[in-house]
């Protein structure tokens, strides 16, 4: 009963989605090529780190392009479905508008983050499949359906994490106000996440790389599903387990936090 | 002037109210460097002394640590975007109305954040240029003091400037938020934010360090690191120098002329 509420309010969500990317052609045609400029760009840069190296601590070139994908694609399905709406929460804290999604009849967590489906985002994930699909042919990597579904089930989690580590990373505005937007967080948590894991563990003994995988768990964000696909070797059944109970506890936490949060919410300038 | 210097005043005050915030994102904004380091001791691994796009591993890690000082000159977020919006949403009246032009206002009101954002990011950045201290090559020579500070000061003008021509583009286009992305992503590759321009193979490298973006950042650095010689950091200034001039010249034009098209929407 409650469910099936959801899924129609949810699929009300995607038609309205779907209506607006309709009404703005051009921005959807100018957002797929300013991704695929991004893209293009980081190539570059990949092109030119292996220019100069074989390896970066154990990725080769098309593994790391493997990596690239990956971070691609979990990407892409975040802004697709949150980014735009998180970005718009700690605005609606700090002008007030809060208050006309508390009093309607529905889950407040589950309006605020599913409200704006950004479709022109979703042709991203393609791009980022493309290079996944080319780097394991590359590779020489077998594409079966129980690697691709691991693979499929290690994003979604990567997704849940980082929703709700923003999510959380929003709500905060109703203690701290607020300029720095969450697309500077994101920008930051993805330029961080982006990356071979292996690459932190020479610093600070290994410190920092032991929080981000294991406390603040972006690490295992794309490089879990990556390590699972084509570095077969350097795959740890067990982080799977862990990656799957890190989204869960995360998720949870966000939802309490939400709900805390609100206790200290002003309603300023309604 | 006495009106401008009540602007820069009122938004030096109203940068104090967000200090919490300040501090956060003084913060967060290291982070990329730690992963910078990060990277590029793995890509360097196994030879320290050998050389990537002409510099040493101590020297790319100088040249991102300075791109944070070029970039906290030159780095003018949502000036593009808001005089955008302005433009759309038909807030530019109120300045069409009032003896104030909107430029300059803009103007005082980032040399207002700079400030306070120089004196409070002193702290930060001290700490971690003091903690990645043996990367560093020591302060510049006496004679390059004069061309390291101004090619700053310059690329704060530059950065100003590029962005007011790019949002001035809303007087044409009414929905600019995709390209301004475009924008963006040029920008942070094209001005040397992401890896130093000297990594490019030549021809691409001859292209890109003609364009205005590679005095915002790149050739900055190259004059803060003592990259150049003193006749080269001076002629790095002059090139500034013409780049602002064409620029406010476009401006200038581009202004009257969008001003013609302008229908204050929303009224």
């Amino acid at each position: 009963m409650i469910v099936s509420r959801y899924l129609r309010i949810g699929a009300r969500f995607a038609r309205n989605g779907l209506v607006r990317e309709l009404s703005f052609r051009t921005n959807f045609v100018v957002t797929v090529l300013s991704e695929v400029m991004w893209l293009g760009m980081m190539l570059i840069f990949v092109e030119i780190i292996f220019a100069n190296t074989k390896n970066v601590r154990g990725w080769d070139n098309h593994q790391y392009l493997f990596l690239l994908g990956t971070h691609f694609v979990i990407s892409s399905i975040f802004e697709t479905f949150f980014f735009g709406n998180l970005q718009r929460l700690s605005e609606l804290i700090r002008t007030g508008g809060l208050d006309f999604v508390l009093l309607k009849p529905a889950s407040p967590q589950f309006l605020l983050s599913f409200e704006r489906v950004d479709y022109s985002s979703c042709a991203n994930a393609l791009l980022g499949v493309s290079l996944c699909v080319y780097a394991a042919q590359k590779l020489g990597v077998h594409i079966g359906a129980l690697n691709v579904a691991l693979f499929v089930l290690l994003v979604l989690s990567g997704v849940a994490t980082l929703y709700a580590l923003m999510f959380i990373f929003s709500t905060s505005s109703v203690w701290f106000i607020r300029q720095t937007s969450a697309a500077h967080f994101w920008f930051y948590l993805t330029s961080c996440a982006k990356y071979p894991a292996e690459i932190y563990q020479p610093l600070a003994r290994g410190v920092l790389w032991f929080a981000l995988t294991f406390v603040i768990p972006v690490l295992i964000v794309a490089n879990l599903p990556a390590n699972a696909m084509v570095r077969q070797g350097q795959f740890h059944p067990w982080l799977v387990g862990y990656a799957l109970f890190a989204a869960a506890v995360l998720v949870i936490l966000s939802s309490v936090i939400f709900r805390w949060a609100l206790r200290w919410y002003r309603s300023a300038s309604s | 002037m006495r009106k401008y210097w009540c602007v820069f005043k009122i938004a030096l005050a109203d940068r104090f109210v967000y200090r919490a915030d300040f501090f956060i994102a003084t913060f967060l904004r290291f982070t990329p460097i730690i992963t910078t380091i990060a990277l590029w001791s793995a890509v360097y691994a196994g030879g320290a002394d050998r050389r990537i796009g002409n510099l040493t591993y101590g020297e790319m890690v100088s040249y991102y640590l300075v791109v944070m000082i070029a970039r906290a000159f030159g780095s003018m977020p949502g000036l593009a975007s808001g005089l955008a919006k302005d433009i759309r949403e038909g807030e530019l009246r109120r300045f069409i109305i009032q003896p104030v032009n909107y430029v300059i206002y803009h103007l005082h009101l980032r040399m207002a954040h700079k400030s306070v954002y120089f004196v409070m990011a002193t702290v930060p950045y001290a700490l971690v240029f003091w903690w990645c201290r043996a990367y560093l090559p020591g302060w510049p020579a006496a004679d390059q003091w004069a061309p390291v500070l101004l090619t700053l000061v310059l690329s704060f003008f530059l950065g100003f400037l590029i962005n007011i021509a790019v949002g001035l583009l809303s007087f044409w286009f009414l929905e600019v938020t995709s390209f301004l992305f475009i924008f963006m992503v040029s920008q942070y590759f094209l001005s040397g934010h992401q890896f130093p321009l000297t990594m490019l193979p030549d021809g691409l490298r001859e292209a890109v360090t003609c364009l205005p973006f590679a005095y915002e950042t790149f050739y900055p650095v190259m004059v803060v690191l003592g990259k150049c010689s003193t006749a080269e950091a001076w002629r790095i200034v002059g090139v500034q120098a013409l780049w602002i001039a064409v620029l406010a010249a476009v401006v200038s034009f581009g202004w009257k002329r969008g001003l013609r098209r302008y229908a204050a929407f929303g009224g």
